[in-house]
């Protein structure tokens, strides 16, 4: 089949989202299973686009309008796209199941078709190969993501809400006045032009550039100065919605991050950028584990520690490395499975119990055994025990940083995985060995999803190769930027 | 020596971004993320000019090389709607926090904390 097709990973998200309105003639409930079908969908063609990829080892370049790049956008469907657009589904369609059962603040359309575009410019975001278009992306994320954060709304959703929106108008700025800058010196916004021309920029221009749009893409990534939105949407938001931030808007953001950042490897004063990365990525760490520490609502808990997190897979990524990147991709899968696992367990004890503050968790190894097993798994996979995925990408990153010969970033890794262990046991204790209560019904749906997403921790922990070698290969996508540049069928423009 | 456009729309974006960190009322912030955009959207338009040519529109008299650079021109369109979008987005906000807590001052907005 004809690559192609790989633009309706674009092209279906966004007309089903027009067509909501439509379906919402039909009902509430119909416009939920409406959500179920398109992610499920979607979940087909991300699967095949899959296949394709990392069957054939050549990506997938879909040219709109068949302008060749650099005249049209191109979207580049790599090794590393192909995994995390299949992600981006999957989680999608957790979360419309999810959904179907923890929404029901009105209006329903509203929700359905602002969830769609989430999920469009999350994928949009992962797959595109031209800057500017990185950022039309960017920004339909981000404004669906500002809505959602409001969906409740209740004081405390509008007050998180606004500080997303400031924080994500400023970061959005920020990152358009890089693009200006790059592209004044460049004369292009396609990223494979702009990966040939490095060596011969400005080196002032490429720091201050790459240094702005670091910052503008830090909002959306959770990085240190401009995170503050994070815990307080994550608590705000409607469950489904936090699983999804943390499961793919903000993979989003660090890898729009990381291939801006190697595409320009080859310009004067890179690595002092990749100094900045780690500072912020650093100073995420340990600002998260920190307020992670002494938090009394669960949500906000974890909100932290996928903060915290992020954090590693900023420092992965600014170790300038092959290892690190790779080290870097296995952790954001990693990550993604076990977050959307405890978003999903902790959301649904919100539903049925009517909040997530830590004394409701009291006893819950009793009132809800599934799920407080799920929660469990989770926690103890995060802290990096062995036979748990989350221990490989911890040992790959300490690893690449031993081979880097950064010893601070084995030391923090380290250190903040003695933190989470403070903080999960408390939880994990509080759950089993606290409180008394009835059994509270769980749901067979939900029940089903934990315990295949708690499969796939165990199975990732105890094979890790399959999936380590996926994130070689999505690494390599990343950091070999001279194949980027073969791959896309640049036209003779200007250079 | 700089030219005025530069200076102007940097200048346009310092103003913005100093109204976002220093006043308090949620309505002055959002006006200061207006001029910030505004800024950024004249600091675009600034680096496509090319000095003496006329609009990119194809017509009597104006060839491909008598006109300015259009891809800024382009690229304005679509961040200027995209503004407008977060600004519109950001006001339903400020209406919806005026009516939970009574008052737009940010000071005064801090239930969620820690």
């Amino acid at each position: 089949m004809n690559g192609q097709y790989a633009s309706l990973l674009i092209a279906l998200p966004l007309i089903s989202a027009f067509f909501v309105p439509l379906i919402k003639g039909l009902g509430k409930k119909a416009v939920k299973y409406y959500l179920v079908l398109v992610t499920a969908l979607q979940t087909g063609i991300a699967v095949w686009t899959f296949q394709q990829v990392y069957g054939t080892g050549q990506p997938i370049i879909v040219m709109a309008g068949a302008w060749r790049p650099p005249v049209g956008i191109n979207l580049y469907i790599g090794h590393f796209a192909a995994l995390f657009v299949l992600i981006v589904a999957v989680v999608s369609f957790l979360m419309a199941v999810f959904s179907v059962r923890a929404i029901e603040v009105e209006p329903i359309d509203k929700y359905v078709m602002l969830f769609l575009l989430l999920m469009l410019g999350a994928t949009g975001m992962i797959a595109t190969g031209d800057i500017f278009n990185l950022f039309v992306f960017m920004e339909i994320t981000a404004i669906s993501a500002y809505a959602l954060t409001a969906y409740n709304k209740t004081g405390e959703a509008a007050e998180a809400s606004l500080k997303y929106i400031v924080l994500g108008g400023i970061g959005s700025s920020f990152f358009l006045i890089g693009v200006a800058l790059i592209y004044g010196a460049l004369g292009t916004l396609n990223m494979a032009q702009i990966a040939q021309l490095a060596s011969t920029i400005d080196p002032t221009v490429a720091q201050v550039g790459l240094a702005l749009i670091i910052f503008g893409l830090a909002v959306e990534a959770e990085l240190f100065p401009l995170n503050a939105w994070a815990p307080d949407a994550y608590q705000a938001a409607p469950h489904p919605i936090t699983a999804m931030f943390s499961g793919f808007v903000v993979k989003a953001g660090l890898y729009a991050m990381a291939r801006i950042l190697y595409l320009m490897q080859a310009s004067a004063g890179w690595s002092s950028i990749l100094g900045l990365l780690i500072t912020l990525g650093t100073l995420t760490v340990i600002v998260g584990e920190l307020a992670a520490l002494r938090q009394r609502d669960v949500k906000r808990m974890v909100a932290y520690s996928s903060i915290a997190q992020v954090g590693f897979i900023a420092v992965g990524f600014a170790l300038g490395t092959q290892a690190g990147v790779n080290a870097a991709v296995f952790h954001m899968v990693n990550h993604a499975v076990v977050k959307v696992l405890m978003f999903l367990a902790i959301g649904h004890v919100a539903v049925v119990l009517g909040g997530s503050e830590l004394e409701r968790f009291k006893g819950l190894g009793k009132r809800m055994p599934l799920t407080a097993f799920a929660i469990t798994i989770g926690a103890i996979s995060i802290i990096g025990i062995p036979l748990f995925n989350v221990f490989w990408s911890k040992m790959q990153l300490v690893m690449a940083s031993m081979a880097a010969g950064k010893t601070g970033v084995i030391a923090l890794i380290l250190a903040a995985s003695v933190v989470e262990a403070v903080y999960y046991l408390r939880l994990i204790h509080t759950m089993w060995f606290a409180g008394e209560g009835e059994k509270a019904s769980e749901g067979l749906v939900i029940s089903l999803m934990l315990l295949v997403l708690v499969a796939i921790v165990v199975v990732i922990g105890i094979y890790p190769d399959y999936v380590w070698s996926l994130a070689q290969r999505a690494g390599s996508d990343i950091f070999n930027v001279a194949d980027y540049i073969k791959n896309v069928p640049l036209m003779g423009v200007g250079a | 020596m700089i030219s005025v456009y530069y200076f102007g729309s940097i200048s346009l974006i310092l103003i913005g971004l100093y109204a976002v960190l220093v006043k308090r009322n949620v309505l002055k912030m959002l006006i200061g993320i207006s001029i910030m955009e505004t800024g950024v959207n004249l600091l675009l338009i600034s680096i496509g000019y090319v000095s003496g040519k006329s609009a990119p529109i194809l017509s009597e008299g104006i060839g491909p090389s008598q006109a300015v650079d259009p891809i800024p021109q382009a690229l304005v369109l679509t961040a200027i709607v995209i503004g407008v979008a977060t600004t519109a987005m950001a006001l339903s906000v400020a209406v919806i926090l005026y009516e939970k807590y009574g008052t737009l001052n940010v000071e005064e907005i801090r239930r969620l904390r820690g």
